[in-house]
């Protein structure tokens, strides 16, 4: 009798164990790798019981990953910070779509998929930063501007083996077209301060000390060398401007950060709260007072530094071509001398 | 006499087979290559093969200059002369081997990104046009530093084999003869040398046209790279196309040596005599000891210096449990390639000596070759096999690239088995046939003979052999970035990958873990070299 009791125990305790395994812990693969992503992860668990597993990498081995995996793939999630990669994810059939109201009413329709396979949760604007002694106000308004000539030797921007500078070109491609794009590249190329290298942060780090007068950069870098715990890079983000580009026209090329949920996933309705989670207020302040991106509804009022900045006019119109022109962009690239 | 016997049957097509498996991703390669590869190899030709060429020729050439530059004048100086610290110089000289290229690249790549000011100086003095070209060059000054910098101990350990052995008689007669100094050097020195030269300038320009992680951190784009990025971008045909240019350059450059040597023999007596080192001045005893401390301070000291301090700042906020894991998978990585590296390594030597069969000559030979195919190649051959049979044996899905080591394992065993073959054979080569013949005549079988008589006799050659093994597969990178599993990294990925970020000082750390190990490996490497020297 008491055998057949403590059976009965034990297979009680495996069948809860299972259901822990199974439903309580959610697959994440994620491009981004933020400080600030660890805590949003650890209050989503406290919140809902359900502990999130993070894997780290670029987004292309994910996605190959995924491929690979096929219907035996533990992930429930997948995060990149390109909407051009996640446009062509869905098109490779690897996400599934998702209906809510929550992630509906939180997000722009602008920024999001028209048919819900993925959904953004934050802004992230290419803009052009400037040496405040070097550069008067006004005297580069936009993306075109940079490829003058009177900016020769005097702009920086990182390789463009880069997704951000590969995405802002498919946007000049799906706004200028093909030739003018290439011309811009092959431009800008020209006005190089130095051949590519390091990181944007690097850039806004170079204009301050006079390498050059101009760089391209995320919003976000100037945002986390501003509010850095090192005195001198403090120092050299007080030295340079922001520019939103472009304010006249179709506005500044803006990315995301999005998440979907992929195609195999066994945990669909932790993986839609967990989507739904990382556009609710709370977590939207975190990340804007963490990494500085813009809220993906753009109200600036949750964080002091993005108010600071102001409103900026976002490129809209070329969003849904990112993906589409990737491949053009990097075959433009390759032939405008920008490493 | 063996050759009837079954167990000869079986140990001939296993080392034929193994000899095969050496040849594989050439092989693929090649027949890849020919596949179409639509707009994208025309898009390539356009606009980056003549750069990735370009590049490489004068990456190549650059290092090997400088190699030589700083490994002969150095070799001489200890070898001919005596001065106040030469006896230390012997083998201070040989620890830049213990840095990988790499692995010194994390303490210049600040100091290049430090250089603005200077820049900054040259646009206010010299223009605008000066300032981008000295931007234009200033990276390659770097990355030729520091791979010639790391890797002249090939050609120092070469010609002072040949300085203080071989060509002492030679020397010592032109001493006699009135020809010291300068004259001594170019007269004598320098041509007795040519071969030992020529060798250790192949083994620098290997390493060169190999290496990835220097190149890509001083933002350089030799042919290694440009692989990397069309195989990346999953454009296998290209990859496949350019490791074929690789080898064929590879190739070519092997044909005009040996063209170039014509028919020229470079025979020499060993030990025609010992050479009496000539005792310096002081003052150029002390000029001595500078010039051979130059290559030291900028190979080793320098970035070994930097990585240690910064290693210690970043002691406590350091991600010690992914080091750790890091250094663990380093660890299993080499520790598999060593048993299968010396366990074929020892089959195809000891099947040759045991049965005398040419075809397993001829496997050896063939094994030999993997060491000289550039890694790009390797890696992307093995690549190819590994996804085309994950994506097309049922059930073998779980052998895909982004979830096992498999094909990092080949590629490992097929880069170095040739490590394996040389100790092996050198040691086989000092025993006395008679041993395993008395065996033989007191009734063991071919392989018990093998097993029982010999094993037990060339243990120290394995042991030699492993170290070796251990060691290359513990520092390799080029391979294992491109093979390596999915979310999974050795001590050398996350160094180069945590330089690539822009997190140096976190770098350090895993970067000197493996300076250290190489170090621990490289003293008895040395005292062993040292003995069999004397």
């Amino acid at each position: 009798m008491r055998t057949i009791r403590n059976r009965w125990v034990l297979v009680g305790l495996f069948m809860t164990s299972v259901t822990m395994l199974g439903a309580e812990e959610l697959h994440v693969y994620s491009h981004r790798h933020y400080e600030v992503d660890q805590k949003v992860n650890a209050l989503f668990t406290e919140k809902t019981g359900i502990s999130v597993k993070v894997v780290n990498a670029e987004v292309d081995q994910l996605v190959e990953r995924l491929k690979s995996e096929g219907a035996s793939s533990p992930a429930d999630v997948l995060i990149s910070v390109d909407a051009g990669r996640m446009q062509r994810a869905a098109k490779d059939g690897l996400l599934q779509p998702v209906k809510s109201e929550v992630l509906e009413k939180s997000t722009p329709q602008a920024f999001r998929d028209t048919e819900g396979f993925w959904y953004p949760f934050t802004l992230r604007a290419r803009v052009i930063v400037v040496s405040k002694d070097r550069v008067k106000e006004g005297e580069v308004k936009s993306y075109e501007d940079l490829a003058k000539p009177e900016w020769r030797g005097r702009v920086l921007a990182r390789s463009s083996t880069n997704a951000y500078n590969q995405a802002l070109l498919a946007s000049i491609i799906a706004a200028n077209g093909e030739k003018e794009a290439e011309a811009w590249a092959k431009g800008l190329a020209k006005n190089f301060a130095r051949p590519p290298q390091g990181g944007d942060r690097d850039q806004i780090k170079a204009v301050a000390e006079g390498l050059a007068d101009a760089c391209l950069t995320n919003s976000y870098y100037l945002g986390v060398l501003l509010n850095s715990t090192d005195p001198a890079e403090r120092k050299a983000a007080e030295k340079v401007r922001i520019v939103f580009p472009n304010q006249d026209g179709r506005g500044a090329h803006t990315n995301v950060s999005a998440a979907g949920i992929t195609k195999h996933s066994k945990r669909v309705e932790a993986a839609k709260k967990y989507l739904e989670f990382l556009v609710s207020d709370e977590v939207q302040k975190m990340i804007a007072n963490g990494t500085h991106e813009h809220p993906v509804m753009m109200d600036l009022g949750k964080a002091a530094q993005l108010e600071k900045w102001g409103e900026f006019k976002a490129d809209e119109a070329t969003f849904s071509k990112l993906g589409e022109f990737s491949t053009t962009a990097t075959r433009i690239f390759d032939k405008s001398g920008w490493k | 006499m063996g050759g009837k016997t079954p167990d000869a049957w079986i140990l001939k097509s296993a080392a034929m087979l193994l000899a095969l498996l050496v040849l594989l991703p050439v092989a693929v390669v090649a027949w890849r290559a020919c596949g179409d590869a639509g707009d994208a190899w025309r898009a390539v030709v356009e606009d980056r093969l003549w750069g990735h060429v370009w590049h490489t020729l004068l990456l190549v050439g650059a290092v090997i200059g400088l190699a030589l530059l700083l490994g002969v004048p150095t070799a001489w100086l200890v070898s001919v002369y005596d001065f106040p610290g030469r006896s230390m110089l012997r083998w201070l000289l040989l620890l830049p081997m213990a840095m990988p290229g790499f692995v010194a690249a994390v303490a210049y790549v600040d100091v290049l990104a430090g250089l603005i000011p200077f820049y900054v100086w040259v646009r206010q003095t010299w223009g605008i046009e000066m300032f981008l070209n000295v931007q234009q060059w200033v990276p390659w000054l770097f990355a030729v530093g520091v791979l010639g910098s790391t890797l002249f101990p090939y050609v120092f350990l070469s010609c002072r084999a040949v300085f203080s052995q071989q060509a002492s008689g030679a020397l010592e007669s032109a001493r006699l003869l009135g020809m010291g100094g300068w004259k001594g050097f170019f007269v004598v020195g320098v041509p007795m040398a040519r071969p030992a030269l020529v060798a250790g300038a192949s083994l620098v320009a290997m390493e060169a046209m190999n290496d990835y992680g220097v190149a890509s951190a001083f933002g350089l784009t030799p042919l290694t790279p440009g692989i990397f990025r069309a195989w990346g971008e999953g454009e296998t045909v290209v990859a496949m196309r350019l490791a074929m240019i690789l080898l064929a350059m590879l190739g070519l450059g092997l044909a005009f040596e040996r063209w170039q040597r014509g028919r020229r023999k470079f025979a020499v007596d060993v030990s025609e005599g010992f050479l009496g080192r000539k005792k310096l001045p002081w003052w150029l005893g002390w000029g001595a000891l500078m010039v051979c401390m130059v290559p030291i301070a900028i190979g080793f000291m320098i970035p070994g210096w930097r990585l240690a301090s910064w290693a210690w700042t970043s002691r406590e906020t350091a991600e010690w449990a992914e080091h750790l894991r890091a250094g663990w998978n380093s660890f299993c990585l080499a520790l598999g390639a060593v048993l299968l590296v010396m366990t074929s390594a020892f089959l195809l030597v000891a099947g040759q000596r045991v049965m005398g069969s040419r075809s397993i000559l001829v496997a050896q030979k063939f094994g030999l070759m993997g060491y000289g195919f550039p890694s790009a190649l390797v890696a992307v051959g093995v690549g190819a096999v590994v996804l085309w049979i994950s994506r097309n044996v049922p059930g073998a899905g779980w052998l895909a690239l982004s979830a096992s080591v498999s094909g990092l394992m080949i590629a490992y065993w097929v880069r170095f088995l040739a490590v394996g073959i040389q100790p092996v054979c050198a040691g086989f080569e000092k025993l006395p046939g008679s041993l395993r013949e008395a065996a033989r005549t007191l009734g063991e079988r071919p392989i018990g003979a093998l097993w029982r008589v010999d094993l037990p006799l060339i243990r120290p050659a394995l042991v030699a052999g492993s170290i070796l093994c251990f060691m290359d597969v513990f520092k390799e990178l080029t391979l294992t970035l491109v093979l390596r599993p999915f979310d999974f990294e050795t001590l050398a990925t996350r160094t180069y990958r945590l330089t690539d970020e822009g997190r140096m000082a976190e770098a350090a750390l895993p970067g000197l873990c493996l300076v250290i190990l190489s170090l621990v490996v490289l003293i008895p490497l040395t005292r062993w070299m040292k003995g069999s020297e004397e």
